[in-house]
């Protein structure tokens, strides 16, 4: 007898609904010894395609259908009752229609609320042949199973009849879960299918895959519907929704039958019967499934795309300078011929356009990856890095062998990166383009939110609760409890909690809501909305319901085109420095060899510059000093999580400062390893190391590469690569060598394509910095491109000479503004020192950093300028009163007024802060009481020195609690007393104390930082600022049992610590404990310092560290559960802008390992 | 009209359904299921990890001569069984 198939399942796609994922289920189809199975999730199709190739991979044929809300009439809309439901099944052929059906449904609601009705179906229902496209299901959900539940059976047949009358293969869905009555409507539904003369199937609605996963729907029923847990809010009462095997549904279909096996056969074989009609081709909706010649849907170009894209590389030969080179014309040779091969002239003839359009538009634009190894990208000017210059490969990119699309990174500004998408909209129309989507999936914290929230507990208790785990996944919640010394002191882990976080776990990975992908731009031909269905996404873009790898599967073209804040700094600067210098300059034409710059950057002074101002990197760059750009593209390849951890920065370290030989496993590799000194540093040298071994070419060599990122598949490797070097005659010992290095690096290495498009912004920023201080400042305070919050990046332009100017009505801008404040000094004969570089200008706190201020208050404010008191101020710019109240606050009239906060704090006639903000009290009540009626003159009198003036201390809180950043003063300077009564070091001192001693340091929390470290402990690194410059301490976990907490918790912190010289000019600590300042300040206050020196003199003993087993790599390479996982934050995308762009209220840098403030504190 | 009883009864399953149970020292044997259903226990009220379910079966079953419908309630993690009602 033919197999039972499932033709209603729900994967965790279904948001907030389903349990598994569509390869388990799958899996566990094909283990009942199905053959068919269909993935029905609600309201979309993005599990559709991971189905599709689950079951393409068990050889089981695909089913594809949706689960939508249907519109109930005005009367059911905006109801948050549970709108009735029907399964649409795209028929064999069908698929087109399903998408287009999908978009119309995400078009017709509200977002995230799509519905569809009778008559959109209908439309959908029938393919241009006449031929039904599509299958619909009414079950016990549908209008007509409920009214068959209520025993309205006239109303279940009129709506019976009307679904018949406009859906031509129409299907009547059974469904038994074992519930109270859930038979007896079954029952009654077969009935009714059988008169009507509709045909019946037997499904079990699955959401999950077992039994035993309906605890965790229960919760996700609560979660999705805003509701704690109870019996009334749970879709399923029992547990019977899971996928079933034959026998099981056998009985199922007995039961509804009354134990007629003749009638039961029969629904089971109208079920079988409707999978059949409903199979889909896996190829034709997943081309990449046919590896040989899959079948792409590239964009139109209007002619033929290969001469063109062959003019604009000869063109781009002349442009470039190229003509005359032989190694640049066999190169392009050579990568036409792959391209052409993979037809895919179009995809690049696209990519320039769009990339020519965006530099139309005044944006800066950079190519990122590895697609900076093409020199058709050069050529084209798709990227501004010459591949032949740096030595990269195309076949890190683009190769014979490799399956899949090649994959085109472009930077933009992050400010600007809607507009680019908007643009590539317009120009493409919307039929043919659409964003990528991506999931957002469940980790510790947001699981532990809805599962407290369906268990009832008070919102604030989940909320502390959440923020002390650190970013882990959800399974690691167990874990994290019992391993990390903060939150084994955190009375977390008491029994009470204990099904919270049960729970919590079991939701580990599973989707919970779609959001637009940051960069995944796809670009198709007018058929595009036949292959994948398109919501809107928040901002109102076309969004494709598949994620980028669904994408691809798809056969459809996509570009990245990733907003980059440092890109949006870089022109903002470029920008401040034609208004206020009138110079204009072109940071691409800039020569890459300024001794000045490599200054900076060689003394670590990196705060702001993109991707080397970590801790980590400025002690490397220390260490390095790079000297060129090739440097600086080693540097950034090294300082990652696996070259540090398999110990590939001493080696080259040692080699490249002459302490040892380079040395090379044979001389034939001695052309591939040269650069780096003979350590594997980048991918391009492992493919050339392959290919000089084995002979087998850099397309093969590449393949083979991405088989060493896997145990399984570096024995694979291994077994073709050994034999090949042997026969080329390399001896034993040499072959084992190269192996080796293989082995140990070459999953770890760094695409050195990327490293170099990456110097790029990197050397630029650190050129502005060390040429133009203050506009550098100005553009990295207004995007925040980097890591490190806005104080901090102040403190730094203080560091070098730029004067803060506080907030001035009259001179504030929207953003950070550049201003001549004096004349800049003679540069002496060995260049500027550091704190000179930014000397003779100012920068200006903008309105826009105000807290609470919104984008129509901030423009109105410019446009006002100038103004003549608070009181035309309110008039004119009409910002609200706690704005109006913190601009006051933060000194914003001082310069207007004539006010200055500090003693003495009484003025009798002399108008202090604290009048304005009376003042404004006043004001607001005039507005409020009768609008215009109060004479201007009334309210513009203040009575001056009636209330006090706001101490500086009172200064530096408001501006911290308003700006975000101590702007008058550093905060560590009002503790400077007990600081030096207890005898702190201070960061400028440090280079003076010898190694080994200990010592205490103290200042204002910067960052934490738990990235992947050697020796596969947590290690935690923390940067503190004391205004003299940063302190960095390294806490090992045999003391995190007694400062984990404090660090984790506090933002003003003293610690102990022992100096640990690293470089020449570098010294960083080894901490053994450490302390709150403010609670070391309230002791003095109370108790003297004596008591302060006890609670400094506590030697507590290294208490039991962080636990948690390693994950051990097979070289060795062992990383810590609770380190960031991969590159350290700086080198990743960093943060991306959506929307407007909400100031960070961030006091410090917090990398995903670290926990946050503890409960109870 | 039908009494409420809550007793404790031993009952022997044949395919997956009861097929004879006693109560009150009499053996009854089950002649049809006319209802099943399940209803899962509201777990997160207790502080088990999995309280079970409760299978209820309502039977009609004779004792001798005397036909009567019974409730009879199964639960999986007190592995036990009681006659909840009685119509005879």
């Amino acid at each position: 007898m033919a197999s039972f198939v499932h033709l209603h399942t729900a994967s965790a796609f279904s948001l907030r609904y389903g349990t598994a994922f569509p390869g388990a289920l799958a899996g566990r189809a094909a283990e009942h010894g199905m053959d068919m199975l269909a993935l029905t999730d609600r309201d979309g199709l993005y599990g559709a395609i991971k189905h599709i190739r689950a079951c393409h991979e068990r050889g089981i044929a695909p089913v594809v259908g949706v689960d939508l809300a249907l519109d109930g009439g005005p009367a059911s809309r905006g109801r948050r009752a549970d709108p009735a439901r029907i399964v649409v099944l795209a028929r064999s052929g069908g698929w087109a229609a399903l998408c287009r059906l999908v978009t119309a449904a995400h078009h017709a609601g509200e977002r995230g609320e799509p519905h569809v009705t009778p008559g959109m179906v209908s439309e959908h229902a029938t393919g241009p042949d006449g031929e039904p496209a599509l299958t619909v299901m009414l079950g016990p959900r549908s209008g007509v199973g409920r009214a068959v539940a209520e025993r309205r059976d006239d109303q279940a047949r009129a709506l019976l009849a009307a679904w018949r009358s406009v859906v031509p293969d129409l299907l009547v869905e059974v469904v038994d879960l074992y519930g109270y009555r859930d038979a007896n409507i079954a029952v009654r539904m077969l009935g009714l299918a059988a008169s009507m003369g509709v045909p019946a199937v037997l499904t079990n609605a699955v959401r999950y895959l077992d039994a035993a996963d309906h605890q965790v729907g229960n919760v996700l029923d609560a979660a999705r519907k805003l509701v704690p847990l109870d019996g009334r809010h749970l879709e399923h009462p029992t547990a019977h929704a899971y996928l079933k095997d034959g026998a099981e549904m056998a009985r199922v279909a007995s039961r509804i039958c009354g134990g007629d096996a003749e009638r039961a056969a029969l629904l089971l074989a109208e079920t079988r019967r409707a999978a059949e009609r409903c199979a889909l081709d896996p190829v034709e909706i997943v081309p990449l499934l046919d590896p040989e010649d899959p079948r792409l849907h590239l964009p139109e170009i209007g002619e033929d795309p290969v001469p063109l894209l062959r003019h604009r590389c000869e063109d781009g030969l002349a442009r470039r300078g190229l003509e005359r080179s032989e190694e640049a014309r066999s190169r392009l040779a050579a990568e036409l011929t792959i391209i052409e091969r993979k037809r895919l002239s179009g995809y690049f003839v696209t990519v320039a356009g769009i990339t020519d359009m965006i530099r139309s538009m005044g944006v800066r634009c950079a190519i990122r990856g590895s697609g900076a190894g093409s020199l058709v990208n050069y050529l084209t000017g798709i990227g501004e890095v010459n591949p032949l210059e740096h030595g990269l490969l195309m076949e890190r990119f683009l190769s014979e062998g490799r399956r899949g699309l090649p994959d085109i990174d472009v930077d933009v500004e992050s400010a600007r990166r809607l507009d680019c998408y908007r643009a590539i909209l317009d120009r493409y129309g919307e039929a043919r383009v659409a964003c990528v989507s991506m999931m957002e999936t469940y980790r510790a914290r947001s699981a532990i939110r809805d599962v407290g929230a369906a268990m009832g507990l008070p919102p604030h208790e989940i909320d502390v609760i959440a923020k002390a785990f650190p970013h882990v996944r959800a399974r690691q919640i167990g874990a994290a409890l019992t391993d990390l010394p903060e939150l084994r002191a955190s009375g977390l882990n008491d029994r009470s909690l204990e099904t919270v976080f049960r729970l919590a776990e079991r939701l580990d990975g599973l989707p919970r809501h779609v959001a637009l992908h940051p960069c995944g731009v796809l670009v198709g031909n007018s058929s595009l909305r036949d292959r994948t269905p398109v919501e809107r996404s928040l901002l109102d873009f076309p969004m494709s319901q598949f994620d980028k790898d669904d994408v691809e599967e798809a056969g459809l073209l996509k570009l990245d085109v990733l907003g980059v804040r440092m890109q949006s700094a870089l022109a903002y600067s470029l920008r401040e420095i034609e208004r206020v210098d009138g110079l204009r300059i072109d940071l691409e034409a800039v020569p890459h060899d300024d001794p000045a710059t490599y200054d900076l950057i060689r003394v670590a002074r990196t705060l702001g510059c993109f991707q080397i101002e970590s801790p980590g990197q400025r002690e490397l760059v220390a260490k390095l000093e790079p000297r060129t750009m090739h440097d600086l593209i080693v540097d950034i390849s090294l300082f990652r999580p696996g070259p540090v951890n398999s110990d590939m920065v001493t080696p080259y370290l040692e080699a490249r400062h002459g302490f040892r030989e380079a040395r090379y496993p044979h001389e034939a590799l001695r052309d591939a390893l040269r650069e780096t000194n003979g350590v594997v540093v980048f991918h391009e040298q492992v493919l050339r190391v392959i290919d000089v071994m084995t002979g087998s070419g850099l397309s093969e060599a590449e393949r083979a590469r991405r088989g060493l990122g896997s145990p399984e598949g570096r024995e694979a490797v291994r077994a073709w690569f050994v034999p090949l070097a042997r026969a080329r005659g390399f001896p034993e010992p040499t072959v084992e060598q190269a192996w080796h290095v293989l082995d140990a690096f070459g999953g770890f290495g760094f695409c050195k394509a990327h490293a170099a498009a990456f110097a790029l912004p990197t050397y630029q920023s650190a050129w502005l910095k060390r040429h133009h201080a203050a506009a550098f400042f100005a553009g990295v305070l207004t995007h925040e491109p980097g890591m490190y919050p806005n104080r901090v990046i102040l403190d730094e332009a203080r560091q070098c000479g730029v004067e803060v100017l506080s907030l001035d009505v009259n001179h504030s801008g929207e953003h950070w503004l550049v201003e001549r404040t004096g004349p800049v000094p003679e540069p002496s004969p060995d260049g500027p020192r550091v704190a000179e570089l930014g000397r003779g200008y100012g920068l200006r706190v903008p309105f826009s950093a105000v807290k609470g201020v919104s984008d129509a208050e901030v423009a109105r404010m410019v446009e006002g300028r100038p103004y003549t008191s608070l009181a035309d101020f309110w008039e004119r710019a009409r910002p609200s009163r706690p704005v109006a109240e913190r601009i006051v606050e933060v000194g914003g009239f001082d310069a207007l007024h004539g006010l200055r906060p500090g003693e003495p704090r009484w003025r009798p006639g002399e108008l202090t802060r604290r009048d304005l903000i009376a003042q404004i009290g006043t004001l607001d009540r005039g507005a409020a009481g009768a609008a215009g009626q109060l004479p201007m003159a009334f309210t513009e009198r203040v009575t001056p020195g009636e209330l006090p003036e706001m101490t500086e201390a009172e200064a530096v809180e408001a501006e911290l609690a308003v700006l975000g950043m101590d702007v008058s003063r550093h905060v560590i300077s009002f503790h400077d007393e007990l600081l030096d009564a207890i005898g702190v070091t201070r960061a400028k001192d440090l280079l003076s104390r010898r190694n080994g001693a200990e010592i205490l340091v103290a200042g204002v929390k910067v960052a934490t930082q738990t990235p992947a470290v050697r020796s596969g402990q947590r290690v935690i690194f923390t940067t503190l600022d004391d205004s003299t410059g940063p302190v960095d301490l390294t806490f090992f976990e045999s003391v995190q049992g007694h400062t984990a907490a404090t660090v984790f918790g506090s933002w003003l912190l003293v610690a102990r610590g022992v100096v640990r010289r690293t470089g020449g000019r570098a010294v960083s600590l080894r901490a053994l404990h450490c302390w709150d300042l403010v609670a070391l300040d309230r002791l003095w206050r109370d108790r003297g310092l004596d008591a302060v020196r006890a609670v400094l003199d506590e030697r507590p003993a290294p208490g039991a560290g962080v636990g948690g087993r390693p994950l051990e790599y097979g070289n060795g390479y062992r990383l810590s559960p609770y380190s960031d996982n991969g590159a350290p934050p700086a080198a990743r995308e960093g943060r991306f802008l959506a929307g407007s762009g909400e100031p960070h209220r961030r006091l410090w840098h917090a990398s995903a390992g670290s926990s946050g403030p503890p409960p109870g504190r | 009209m039908s009494r409420l009883y809550g007793e404790p009864i031993e009952v022997w399953v044949r395919d997956g359904r009861p097929a004879q149970f006693v109560w009150r020292d009499r053996l009854y044997t089950v002649r049809e299921v006319q209802d099943h259903w399940v209803v899962v226990r509201e777990w997160w009220k207790t502080s088990d990890a999995d309280p079970g379910e409760r299978r209820f079966w309502r039977v009609e079953a004779a004792a001798g001569r005397q036909v009567g419908t019974y409730e009879l309630r199964f639960d999986t993690a007190a592995d036990g069984w009681l006659l909840l009602r009685a119509w005879d």
